[in-house]
């Protein structure tokens, strides 16, 4: 397997308004010392509570957010040494599907434009191969041809959201990044984009840092995970040993807490492991690992020092408990 | 016997720019103490129009309860006055929002805000309201609550909102507890804090629970029942299990077929095709007949009704006639 982005120790540090006139400036440390790495032609999904770093994580990586240490690499290339015009030519290769298909599509554009902006933008072609592709693009994704002349509120959530891989389609690109792309739609919905993002992995070779919530969602799709707490990565690994067996105290919680159909009311189910309590204060977190207070298994050990990532099995995991 | 509550043949209708729309059908649902009813189906089913009706609170115009009844332990409510249903709400039945932010009062605290819900139905003083705020906010797990009651909601993280929501809501200790998508905006650890907490409240009164969720996954974990919405309908009804384990319309399959479940891999999600339609563009025959593989010339002409057709209680032609 070959590396397409390589995360290593990726911080990203976000300076927040004085509190008063004279005090220090606060710093929030957003994503704190993150690697990770995404194979070619394969998905990795980010999961973690909201707030945890998951759409810091990603836009960092792809220098939409500036980081404050650490290196990407794509290709091999470290971005974040690139220059402005080197990161232009780049740019094509790397593009994102946001949560929100409505308020992200420009709402007086006619879809056709909206989907062939960005090879404008960058000057993808000539202006007829440009339309030509906009009408392959609206086939791939699963519109018709006669709705090209319409605009985004004629058309409904999962559309919307077609519509949106399409446009990040255009420019040919190797990495998608997806930020809860099916979270706004309705299940039904749901599983129309995400077997179209499956088919289209499969079909154009793409790579995919895929954020979601929903544990369900990330399995069918990623092929790797990494899980999130307060700007670290826990436990990183291929997706059937997180799912399986979760080395980190946090994992297993987030799946206990996931709802499945296996678990009925009928049979009396009661969730073998519950989380109390919200995650720490971002603005200054423990000196130990960020879990410990809310941790069934935290022991001295835990308050005092942060867990450094260490391999179990084919996982790496952030624990001094694992297991 | 009759249910604690008893909604039958329940029609609600919209005065919208395209006329009259019909936004529930022939509704009938039932709940007993003690019991958590789950209500399931797509946005724009009627859901929240269901349970708005439920507590009186339609608004009308442009809506308004054309037909049907709603009992609440042997009493009718549609055509109460406003004065029982005020004196109901809260007291009798209670219900909880997706969105606690727009339910909560940016600019009292949440101690005076339960306190005051308190007050509107028992006779007791203001301090005492206050003492049994933070017993409440202390029993739905809000850590230091004699502090917290002093918050405004916006200090307040989106669970410990819902918390709030969950503690004004059962202040009176209702009879009947209708949570609309409680923890639609929240984190999973979050949002299975808040399930073990109905549940919890459920074992300790009683209360009659209708959850509303989309949630197929929720559906299992918490209800006892299950009633499946379309298109302002109750398309299939049933003890949970049975419609988990053999969901009879193919709607219903479908909502089950196209969750990726945690415990499998990749193979292909089961599609519903097509897009849930409109209010206005209803027809004579079944809503869902577009979006069905099953649909034959009966669906085109005749809305199937919800009736035994051997398992349990489905609206589909095509189950009746043995086709599926
Ligand atoms: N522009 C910003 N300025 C200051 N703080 C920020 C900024 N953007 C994000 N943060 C903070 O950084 C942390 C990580 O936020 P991020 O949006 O990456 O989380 P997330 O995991 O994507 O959450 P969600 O699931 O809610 O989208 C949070 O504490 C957030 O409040
Ligand atoms: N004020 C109104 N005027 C006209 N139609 C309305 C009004 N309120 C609701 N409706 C219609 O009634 C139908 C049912 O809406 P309801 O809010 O009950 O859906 P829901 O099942 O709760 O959906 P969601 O999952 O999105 O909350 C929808 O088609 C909606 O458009
Ligand atoms: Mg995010
Ligand atoms: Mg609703």
């Amino acid at each position: 397997m070959t590396a397409l982005l390589r995360a290593e120790d990726l911080t990203v540090r976000f300076r927040l308004a004085k509190q008063s006139l004279f005090g220090p400036p606060v710093h929030l440390e957003a994503v704190r010392a993150v690697s990770f790495t995404l194979e070619k032609g394969r998905a990795l999904g980010i999961v973690g509570e909201s707030g945890s770093g998951k759409t810091t994580t990603a836009m960092a990586a792809i220098r939409l957010t500036e980081a404050a240490g650490g290196k990407v690499l794509f290709e091999g290339e470290d971005l974040l040494a690139l220059d402005d015009e080197a990161m232009r030519a780049r740019r094509r290769d790397i593009q994102l599907i946001f949560q929100d298909p409505y308020s992200s599509l420009n709402p007086r554009a006619r879809v056709a434009d909206i989907v062939r902006e960005p090879m404008d933008l960058m000057e993808i072609g000539t202006p007829a191969e440009r339309d030509a592709r906009v009408r392959e693009l609206f086939g791939l994704v699963g519109l018709r041809a006669d709705q090209l002349g319409l605009f985004p509120h004629q058309f409904s959530g999962g559309q919307r959201q077609r519509i949106s891989i399409a446009r990040a389609l255009s420019t040919n690109p190797k990495l998608l990044v997806c930020d809860e792309p099916v979270s706004a739609l309705d299940v039904a919905i749901q599983a129309q984009i995400l077997n179209l993002l499956a088919r289209l992995k499969e079909e154009l070779g793409l790579s995919y840092l895929f954020i979601s919530h929903d544990l369900g969602v990330v399995r069918h799709v990623c092929d790797d995970v990494a899980v999130m707490y307060l700007g670290k990565i826990v436990e990183h690994g291929p997706r059937d040993a997180i799912f399986d067996a979760p080395q980190h105290p946090y994992s297993q919680a987030l799946l206990a807490a996931a709802p499945s159909l296996k678990r009925r009311k009928s049979e009396g189910y009661v969730r073998p492991m519950k989380l109390s309590g919200d995650p720490p204060s971002p603005i200054r977190p423990p000196k130990g690992c960020a879990f410990a207070d809310r941790c069934p298994k935290a022991q001295e050990l835990c308050r005092d020092m942060p867990p450094e990532p260490h391999e179990e099995g084919a996982l790496r995991v952030a624990c001094h408990f694992p297991g | 016997m009759t249910a604690l509550l008893d909604i039958n043949d329940l029609r609600v209708t919209f005065n919208t720019r395209y006329g009259e729309v019909t936004a529930l059908d022939s509704v009938s649902l039932n709940v007993n103490a003690g019991e958590t009813l789950g209500v399931v189906g797509e946005s724009g089913c009627g859901k929240s129009i269901t349970a708005l009706a439920t507590m009186g609170l339609i608004p009308s115009p442009p809506g308004r309860i054309a037909g049907g009844s709603i009992k609440l332990a042997g009493e009718e409510l549609t055509g109460a006055s406003d004065a029982r249903l005020r004196a109901l709400r809260g007291a009798d039945i209670a219900m909880i929002f997706q969105e606690p932010m727009t339910s909560l009062n940016p600019v009292f605290t949440v101690g005076d805000q339960i306190a005051e819900a308190i007050m509107l139905h028992q006779k007791v003083s203001a301090a005492q309201a206050f003492k049994d705020a933070i017993a409440l906010l202390d029993r739905v797990g809000i850590p230091s609550p004699a502090e917290r009651a002093r918050d405004y909601p916006h200090q307040l993280s989106g669970g410990m909102r819902q918390r709030v929501m969950i503690a004004m809501a059962v202040s009176c200790r209702p009879k009947v507890l209708i949570a609309d998508e409680p923890t639609t905006a929240l984190d999973v650890t979050v949002q299975a804090q808040i399930f073990d907490l109905l549940n919890e409240i459920q074992r300790e009164f009683g209360a009659a629970i209708i959850l509303i969720t989309h949630d197929m996954g929720a559906i299992s974990e918490m209800a006892d029942r299950v009633a499946v919405m379309y298109a302002g309908r109750v398309i299939e009804q049933a003890r949970a299990d049975d419609v988990l384990d053999a969901p009879q319309h193919p709607y219903a399959r479908g909502l089950i077929d196209c969750i990726p479940a945690l415990g499998k891999g990749e193979t292909e999600l089961r599609e519903i095709p097509g897009v849930v339609p409109p209010l206005h563009l209803l027809g004579a025959g079944c809503a869902f007949a577009d979006r069905c593989a099953h649909k034959f010339a009966r669906c085109e002409s005749e809305k199937p009704l919800l009736a035994d057709h051997g398992h349990h209680p489905a609206a589909c032609h095509a189950v009746e006639e043995g086709r599926i």
